[in-house]
């Protein structure tokens, strides 16, 4: 089994993981989140998901992305410049869906792919579920 | 000439409502689009608006059949935002509840694959086996369904005869063993309908990210009962079945050897069931605030919730439901590709989806 440094090695990240509400959370810097999975892929790590958290005010949306590594539940969140971040579809079939469904319900942009029709409430508006602006 | 028939949103074959546009050539399928959201109730949005008392009750709504496991997993990740760990003895009863709850989704799943490949017989004799199932859930939960069992530092209810649950227990196993195991492993039709149908391949499971039987029934063998532990599974001995030919009888077999490692894992259970409190009590409740994840493996796979709360508040703040039909149903595009149209619902089947928990 790969260890926690080996992935904060391949990162560039001199930061230990640190365990909080049952995940191991790494601050990668300045590591995008496509080099995150390819690092992930080397691993042999599993994703999971992607939670988006809207945050208070203006301050934008947080990316929280989700991987198991032989049963170690490893997370990486990202600060969202703008409306965007690259999409990490042809690195993991696995997010297909998940990059959908975060682009309908917060009108995330995953940029580098091409989208199908919507998820869950084709035909309505990005944006309309969760994302109070939106919503409003 | 290609041309496309659509399955669903509403279609005998289905269980529940989703749409499949299948690309034939001929008979035989060369393409395939998934359609959800038919089931679309915006639970995620809801339990911002609930306290950690109604959460509980509204999350044990997102699926009918895992009702337990959502509830379960909704209450790992408060507890840990609360620091109110259950007492052993509610570990106990969580691990019997979640194992009958998957000895209830395989028997029913069964029972719906049978009536599938025309074998109308073993559906009533799997439904008949269910009801019994369902009659031990009663006889703990007091309910058929959503049982009410989960809550934040233990459980509702206590287990008080566990030895009559057993003898239960134990008879079931005994029908089961004679019944549905055999000809579920043994019988042509069976074997004819589902060898060799419906491949997914080991490579393509391990890219789609697919979990639970599906993914062991194409060699994954990923199980968080035991890379994860939770519960009281630590001290719970059992196998975790694998098969390598990633077929529709594959998903069988891992199903119906699951069945007996759950009455294997419910044995032991009911027997050391350690005595003492069932709850932390009723002390009112403090939330740290912040983010705590939980993973539970569900009869169709690893459920993860990710709850957030923010400080004084009494409802959370953002609940996110990663259920595993989400990420198995994917996979149906690459199982129906080169199959029979005729074979498609037993296909689609095949990965006991619930669009009910996809859709939440």
């Amino acid at each position: 089994m790969i260890s926690l440094d080996t992935i904060r090695e391949r990162l560039g990240v001199a930061d230990e993981f640190t365990e909080s509400g049952g995940v191991c959370w790494l601050a990668v810097g300045k590591a995008s989140v496509r080099d995150v999975a390819a690092v992930m892929n080397s691993c042999e790590a599993r994703f999971i998901t992607i939670t988006a958290y809207q945050l208070m005010g203006n301050d934008g949306l947080r990316l929280e992305y989700h991987w198991d590594l032989c049963g170690r539940l490893l997370g990486f969140s990202f600060l969202l410049a703008g409306n965007s971040i690259d999409s990490i579809f042809d690195l993991c079939e696995a997010v297909d869906w998940i990059e959908r469904e975060i682009h309908e319900e917060y009108s995330v942009e995953f940029l580098g792919r091409a989208y199908e029709p919507l998820l869950l409430r084709e035909g309505d508006a990005p944006g309309v579920n969760l994302r109070e602006e939106f919503a409003k | 000439m290609s041309y496309k028939i659509p399955m669903g949103p509403y279609h005998p074959a289905l269980e529940e409502p989703y749409k499949l546009d299948l690309i034939c050539d001929g008979e035989t399928i060369c393409d395939a689009k998934l359609h959800i959201g038919f089931n679309f109730r915006g639970i995620e949005h809801l339990a911002e608006t609930r306290n950690y008392i109604q959460v509980v009750a509204l999350m044990e709504r997102v699926c009918g059949i895992c009702s337990f496991i959502h509830t379960l997993t909704l209450c790992q990740a408060m507890e840990k935002l609360t620091g109110h760990a259950p007492p052993p003895r509610a570990q106990y009863i969580r691990v019997i509840m979640g194992e009958l709850e998957r000895l209830h989704s395989h028997v029913l799943w069964a029972g719906i694959a049978a009536k599938l490949m025309g074998f109308k017989t073993m559906f009533m004799t799997c439904f008949e086996i269910r009801e019994k199932v369902m009659d031990i859930l009663q006889a703990i939960s007091g309910n058929r369904v959503n049982y009410s069992m989960n809550r934040i530092g233990g459980v509702n209810r206590d287990i008080e005869d566990p030895a009559a649950v057993l003898a239960m227990v134990e008879a079931l196993e005994k029908e089961m063993a004679h019944t549905v195991i055999p000809i579920f492993t043994t019988s042509t039709t069976a074997r004819s309908r589902c060898a060799g149908i419906g491949v997914l391949s080991h490579e393509k499971a391990t890219s789609c990210g697919v979990v639970g039987p599906n993914a062991r029934a194409s060699g994954v063998p990923q199980d968080l009962r035991k890379s994860a532990p939770y519960a009281a599974y630590e001290q719970m001995e059992f196998d975790v079945p694998v098969q390598p030919d990633g077929d529709v009888r594959a998903r069988l077999l891992v199903r119906a050897l699951e069945i007996m490692e759950s009455c294997k894992i419910l044995r032991q259970a009911l027997a050391k069931l350690p005595p003492g409190e069932i709850s932390t009590g009723d002390a009112k409740l403090v939330f740290t605030p912040g983010t705590a994840t939980s993973r539970v493996e569900a009869p169709r796979g690893e459920v993860m919730y990710s709850v957030s709360w923010k400080e004084n508040s009494r409802n959370p703040s953002r609940v996110h439901v990663r259920t595993p039909t989400y990420v198995n149903m994917p996979a149906v595009r690459w199982m129906v590709l080169g199959a029979r149209l005729a074979d498609t619902p037993l296909i689609q089947a095949s990965i006991d989806p619930c669009y009910s928990c996809t859709d939440r």
